[in-house]
């Protein structure tokens, strides 16, 4: 047992002294106050050492003990030191009183050191093991959030929750998956300052990490120009072809605003996009010590051989993505004909997205709000 | 009886025998017992029956720790009384407390120089 300081909080000298001296003989140190005031005043003094344990009186002048006992209570500082009251023996109703206020245990005033060691030693073990707890949730949190950093914030979420092992194990699901790279990027790197492809990926990788963001997406990697992202997985997401194309669209649009800046430096960069829904194994991919949240199935692979094929500026999509995405969006895209894809035994066929519309109902009521 | 002699003991058992400690303590209650007598005796000359519990209180439990039970119980009274407001013949049981007081403490001194 380490030796804790211990605040002994009496207004009769008597008690004081033999308390302390007890405290000492079994290895504590004491700090003495004579009443609830002066109690609250050294435990608040920040530039005394801490009060790890207070043995309280109950019957004081200026602040009792119940007074003191409240006062502990209200103080975010102060709630989690453990008090163990000290009581005559005709002031059992008192030590009830303290209990439901808080107090950890009582002794009378007259006490076998042994019963001392062992009420406070219980005393102390109980507040570490809450003080140990409390730090753990807190380290917890810091960790949920610097990995929200580095991860998906939806993986990061499934990291630390219940059933996150699991799912980390490796399930089935269908998700839809959309890959973008550049057209030129390579052609770029080579002519332009390495500073000044470190500076367009910035920019570019912030851009695009807001879209993905805004339309919770979940991030697999950037990995240079290039990057992949699913949607219903981990968190589940009945929209997800819409929202795959929700994203694309806004994504082509973004970085139109990133291409003419550019290209007015003499650099000629484009985007091209391929999505593609279906079944996928999703959990930890990699090897112990470094693992990525990554998916494995046709639909990874379809959304790159379509990004590949896409023409500059444009967004392929496979045609069930198509018709998934029209369930819960307006869309307007046009047929991009049959695919012939290396890895694939059959022709998919495609379409290219133009751009999002209203949907048909909002479109009347829009009209609606006009006419009245 | 004025004095029970098992609290004594019971000070220099959980004291690991530290007589001269103990001897302390029973100083620290002799000091401290006549604070409060003054204050009982104050109180008592003002007729202030509100005044006379914390003394009273203090006193008690001092008187307790040496094993002084007769003046304890004269306190307990008082401070109970005090706490309801109503104190009947006030001035002399205040006197008796004194003189219990007193002989308390011959009895202590004496236990004392009897080792």
């Amino acid at each position: 047992m380490n030796p804790a300081r211990i605040l002994v909080v009496d207004d009769t000298p008597f008690n004081r002294r033999l308390l302390i001296r007890l405290l000492e003989g079994i290895g504590h140190s004491a700090v003495e106050a004579q009443d609830g005031r002066e109690a609250l005043e050294r435990l608040r003094d920040a530039s005394a050492d801490p009060i790890d344990l207070i043995l309280l009186d109950i019957v004081m002048p200026e602040m009792d003990g119940h007074e003191t006992l409240a006062a502990l209570k209200a103080d975010d500082a102060l709630r989690d030191v453990p008090v163990i009251v000290i009581s005559g023996v005709d002031e059992l109703d008192s030590v009830v009183r303290c209990i439901r206020m808080g107090a950890a245990d009582y002794l009378p005033k007259t006490v076998d050191p042994e019963i001392l060691q062992a009420r406070i030693e219980a005393s102390l073990v109980q507040k570490r093991l809450r003080d140990n707890e409390r730090d753990l949730l807190a380290t917890i949190d810091r960790q949920r959030s610097q990995l929200a950093r580095f991860l998906s914030p939806q993986v990061a979420a499934l990291v630390s929750s219940a059933d996150g092992e699991a799912m980390l194990a490796g399930h089935r699901r269908e998700i839809t998956a959309m890959f973008c790279d550049l057209r030129n990027f390579t052609a770029f790197s080579e002519t332009a300052e390495p500073e000044e492809v470190l500076g367009f990926l910035r920019a570019y990788h912030a851009a695009m990490g807001e879209l993905i963001v805004q339309h919770e997406g979940t991030l697999e990697h950037f990995a240079g120009d290039g990057f992949m992202t699913f949607f219903n997985d981990p968190v589940l997401q009945p929209d997800h072809a819409a929202r795959a194309i929700g994203m694309a669209v806004a994504m082509r649009d973004r970085f139109a605003g990133l291409s003419a800046d550019w290209r007015r430096r003499g650099h000629v960069l484009e985007i091209g996009i391929g999505i593609a829904t279906g079944y996928a194994t999703l959990g930890r991919i990699g090897f112990e010590g470094r693992y990525d949240y990554g998916a494995i199935g046709n639909a990874i692979i379809l959304a790159s051989r379509l990004s590949g094929e896409a023409a500059p500026g444009e967004i392929l999509v496979a045609a069930r993505t198509f018709v998934e995405g029209e369930a819960d969006a307006r869309i307007i895209a046009e047929p991009a004909g049959d695919r012939s894809l290396k890895g694939f035994s059959r022709p998919i066929p495609t379409y290219a997205i133009t751009g999002l519309g209203e949907r048909s109902g909002d479109a009347d009521r829009a009209a609606e709000s006009v006419t009245t | 009886m004025t004095l029970d002699p098992n609290a004594m003991t019971r000070l220099l058992e959980i004291t690991g025998g530290d007589v001269a400690f103990v001897d302390e303590l029973v100083d620290t209650f002799f000091e401290d017992a006549s604070t409060q007598l003054d204050a009982l005796r104050a109180a008592g000359a003002a007729n202030d029956v509100a005044a006379i519990v914390r003394p009273a209180h203090s006193l008690k439990s001092n008187s307790l720790n040496v094993g002084a039970t007769v003046l304890a119980d004269q306190c307990r009274s008082l401070e109970a009384d005090g706490r309801a407001g109503e104190v009947a013949g006030m001035a002399a049981r205040i006197a008796a407390v004194e003189a219990e007081f007193a002989s308390v403490r011959a009895a202590l001194l004496e236990t004392r120089a009897a080792r």
